[in-house]
């Protein structure tokens, strides 16, 4: 038994939260055993056919029920069902001798083990597995429904909820609590569209049991026994003190249509524009003209302000392809980004002389910088490239630990850096960004990357290198707080976040950054080193 | 019968999943045409299941190879022009 004021942590879902009891939807009424069949194939078939069928329409109605954003969830579930191969994997475990629920169980199996170790299709894997479980319940003649109340406020503890589950919500349904499932899981998916409360991923709620009160609390990612409104965690609110921001919050574009989007927002220019998707899809070359043709387009539309636009980054993870790249062991330490100089240096140079047209067309401010540059010299030949090719100003993009070591001998020669935090952070703790398993280490908050950003920004300033970030942690609020406290002179965020980013940054002077940046370098662990942050921002706010 | 070649790419930051799979399946059924799609030097792949797509498990940037048995050129350049909208996520 819980006592009253335990708190049971887990990953918040929404901003809302609410107090109300526990109801534990109960283990699910086991299957059948696994068992061969009397020797009638053809019955077996006729029986599988028939319980996709059920379970098919069932998923219909609750497709309807569910709205919009299940319903394309439901269609993509069914056509899994229906799938002619999984059918054909199905039958042959038939003829093995296993009867119709066994043999579709066994069948989505098999799929589990060729889709294993891929963590985008192991959630759907889920979704597919409860799947085959209705299909051998409808086959069994067990009801797998969840008997949720209809009337009264409940928090719904279980497991984890697939979309059939979620489909049977009712209005009771007040908030969510999840033992397994992460924050991209169907159960996330669901409660953050509905507005319903949710804490994800909460192990100690295999202890909550019916009756029970508790408070859920997504915003301090936990849920409290017998808590109260008054233990509810506070979220962050950043009221604008001043109409700018301590520095300019640019957006980061990859597209026309997202420079369109881009130009609706408060962003003052484009502080990360990625050129690769102009030519992920084009088989050959595109010409000068047709280069110079698209960034001329993009460029009048992007938000007014100076446009950074980075060279290329490919690689043989992200394969160009005309550029021929051939496969590597490790393609995030490979040939990438401006390493590709050494084999498609023609490319790079149209690439610039392209951007120099279209610069000249726009009549706007185009700055350029290149990608996963490591030492001096490749940093001094970027340079007298890009210099030679147009009337830009010239940058590296910091992603790599070596080059910081040499931004103070780049005095002179480059006009601005700007941060990648994400491959920054990969590199710095030699963790592959790819893999799921890895998150705790490519947290921004870690304290070693704090410290990296600040060196960063300290010799930028000193060397007359203006510095900027545009990695994903510039599009969290507190963060970019914090990047202004370091010194970093313009952030650049997702253009969704812009406006968020903005008032946080209009909050604060840039001496309380720095205090809030100070207080977050107290942190021991990432964890720490936020929650102090967030603390000191709290300080700064209630005065 | 002919058989009109093409390749596409996997622009979706995550992949040939589940949604993408769906849609080219249902519109190569809805076309009635046998449609075939697989990765460069393999051996490709019926497009007639969404599981045997996703268990491509083609990633972002990849390009892959597409085949339609048709006679009519206009209309397989369509299906496999829109089987890459379907690719862009």
């Amino acid at each position: 038994m819980l006592d009253s004021g335990t708190i049971l942590t887990g990953m918040g879902v929404g901003l809302g939260s609410v107090a109300a009891e526990v109801f534990r939807v109960k283990p699910v009424t086991s299957l059948p055993q696994a068992a061969k069949h009397s020797g009638d194939e053809d019955l077996e078939l006729e029986n599988l056919k028939a319980a996709i069928a059920a379970v098919s329409l069932e998923m219909n109605a609750l497709a309807e029920e569910a709205g919009e954003i299940s319903a394309e969830i439901f269609e993509a579930l069914i056509m899994l069902l229906e799938d002619e191969e999984l059918f054909e994997t199905a039958s042959a475990q038939i003829s093995q001798g296993w009867n119709a629920g066994t043999a579709f169980i066994n069948a989505v199996e098999e799929y589990a083990d060729v889709f294993a170790g891929d963590a985008t299709f192991e959630e759907r894997l889920n979704d597919i597995r409860d799947l085959a479980r209705r299909v051998a319940a409808s086959i069994a003649g067990i009801s797998l429904g969840l008997d949720i109340p209809t009337n009264g406020r409940f928090v719904i503890v279980g497991e984890d909820f697939s979309p059939a589950d979620t489909a049977q919500f009712t209005e009771a349904v007040v908030g969510v609590v999840t033992i397994q499932g992460g924050p991209t899981s169907h159960t996330a998916i669901i409660c953050r569209s509905k507005s319903i409360p949710a804490v994800v991923s909460c192990q100690q709620a295999k202890d909550l049991v019916d009756g029970m009160q508790v408070l859920v609390d997504p915003v301090g990612d936990r849920v409290v026994v017998d808590g109260q409104e008054s233990d509810i965690t506070e979220a962050l609110s950043f009221i604008a003190k001043s109409d700018n921001p301590i520095i300019p919050v640019r957006a980061n574009i990859g597209s026309l249509e997202d420079a369109i989007a881009a130009s609706a927002s408060a962003a003052e220019g484009v502080g990360l524009f990625r050129t690769e998707l102009l030519y992920l899809s084009a088989k050959t070359q595109p010409t000068k003209q047709a280069q110079a043709a698209s960034y001329t387009e993009i460029l009048k539309a992007a938000p007014g302000g100076p446009i950074v636009v980075r060279t290329i980054d490919a690689g043989s993870d992200k394969p160009v392809p005309f550029l021929d790249m051939g496969d590597e062991e490790n393609p995030a330490l490979g040939v990438r980004g401006y390493r590709l100089i050494e084999n498609h240096r023609d490319f790079i140079v149209d690439q610039l002389e392209s951007l120099e047209i279209a610069r000249e067309q726009s009549g706007r401010e185009v700055w350029v910088m290149a990608p996963m540059v490591s030492t001096y010299s490749e940093a001094i030949e970027f340079a007298s490239l890009a210099r030679k090719a147009g009337k830009f100003k010239v940058g590296i993009m910091v992603e790599t630990p070596s080059i910081v070591h040499q931004i103070a001998q780049l005095a002179g020669v480059l006009d601005f850096i700007s941060v990648g935090t994400n491959d920054l952070s990969q590199y710095l703790f030699a963790a592959d960004r790819m893999n799921p398993a890895l998150g705790a280490l490519l947290n921004p908050w870690q304290p070693a990357l704090l410290r990296a950003l600040e060196q960063i920004a300290t010799v930028s300033q000193k060397a007359g290198v203006s510095s900027g970030v545009c990695g994903e942690s510039a599009s969290d609020p507190a963060f970019a707080v914090v990047l202004a406290g370091m010194g970093f002179q313009s952030v650049s965020s997702s253009r969704s976040q812009v406006g968020i980013v903005r008032q946080a940054l209009s909050s604060v002077t840039k001496e309380q950054a720095k205090e809030v940046f100070e207080a977050a370098l107290t942190g021991l662990d990432a964890d720490q080193a936020k929650s102090a942050a967030l603390a000191a921002l709290a300080t700064i706010s209630a005065k | 019968m002919a058989t009109i070649k093409g390749s596409i790419t996997v622009l979706d930051p995550i992949g040939l999943h589940a949604r993408p799979a769906g849609q080219i399946v249902k519109l190569v059924k809805e076309s009635g045409l046998e449609v075939r799609i697989g990765k460069a030097g393999q051996e490709l792949a019926k497009a007639n299941s969404p599981l045997r797509m996703m268990a491509l498990k083609a990633k972002t940037g990849e390009e892959l190879n597409i085949e339609v048995d048709s006679d009519d050129e206009v209309l397989a350049t369509d299906l496999i022009a829109q089987v890459q909208e379907f690719l862009k996520g």
